[in-house]
């Protein structure tokens, strides 16, 4: 197997594992605010407000492994 | 990375690129806008008038959840925060318009790096202006509150902040951008639409990401010290 090959497969797995844990754990994030939105439908502002910030830290993650992977990708 | 091809030297040195040239255009269409809509102010607004009040209200309102509304805090930190949440937003919309990536002079300036980047230091270097405006010297106290071993990580958390707000933003705007071009290239015609519909939401959420947490980071460091 040459190089690029090799770096190719390196991206794939870099964006496929990055994406794993963090999609968890937004699906944990989401389905936790639903259920406060629905138990408490007068806070559902503060709740959404405080869900997209979660969501956001959370998807750092896989932009951190989407950017090595581009990095990658520019080096074949 | 990314790279972007230099349309011409500015002064001899400075590299002038499709997205510089993009973000001066925003620029100059925000400050024209502005100065028409605010050129004759009325007690009852005309057209253009009540679109900036009724923006700034919203936007008030919106960095008032978090800082606390009709605060010196949100007065002093409004006019920043708004500018930023206001050139993001337009900046990532520019993408959508037919032609950004095509021409070498219009790209969407959010889908570099070296923007959000500057974008970022912008933020670090206003963060602590603020903290330093609110408790003088005493914002340096802030670093070794509420032990003194913390002050490595507190250094560490003040760094990665600005890197994580610039590789977010970029790593949100090109990767919506790529994925749009492999739709294309896989069925040119009506695929991309998909993801296009979905970069109107992301677009605006990125904007609103970006200031929120940098107004939670402003509220930290200019919060009452213990």
């Amino acid at each position: 197997m040459d190089s690029s090959a090799m770096i190719a497969i390196a991206a794939a797995i870099a964006i496929a594992v990055s994406t794993i844990g963090p999609s968890m754990a937004q699906g944990k994030t989401a389905a936790a605010a639903m259920e406060s939105i629905a138990r408490q439908p007068e806070a559902a502002n503060n709740i959404r407000s405080t869900l997209i910030i979660a969501l956001a830290l959370i998807e750092a993650l896989t932009i951190y492994g989407l950017l090595i992977a581009f990095m990658l990708i520019s080096r074949i | 990375m990314g790279e972007s091809e230099v349309l011409f030297k500015l002064f001899g040195v400075l590299d002038v690129t499709g997205e510089v040239v993009t973000s001066w255009v925003i620029i100059a269409l925000v400050v024209l806008f502005a100065f028409i809509g605010t050129k004759k102010l009325k007690d009852t607004p005309g057209f253009l008038q009540n679109i900036l009040e009724v923006a700034i209200i919203k936007l008030e309102n919106f960095f008032g959840d978090t800082l606390g509304k009709k605060s010196k805090r949100l007065k002093m930190c409004f006019p920043f925060l708004a500018t930023m949440f206001i050139f993001i937003i337009i900046s990532n919309y520019s993408g959508l318009i037919p032609g950004a990536g095509e021409f070498s002079w219009f790209h969407a300036p959010t889908s570099s790096l070296s923007v959000t980047a500057g974008l970022g230091i912008v933020t670090f270097c206003a963060l602590h202006f603020f903290g330093f405006r609110t408790h003088k010297i005493h914002y340096l106290k802030h670093f070794v509150l509420p032990v003194f071993f913390m002050l490595p990580f507190l250094i560490i958390d003040e760094i990665v902040r600005p890197v994580s707000l610039a590789l977010r933003l970029y790593g949100n705007v090109f990767g919506e951008e790529m994925v749009t071009e492999q739709l294309y290239e896989i069925i040119p015609i009506g695929a991309p639409i998909i993801m296009m519909v979905l970069s109107l939401l992301f677009c605006a959420l990125q904007a609103i990401v970006f200031t929120m947490l940098t107004s939670i980071y402003i509220f930290e460091a200019t919060e009452e010290l213990e």
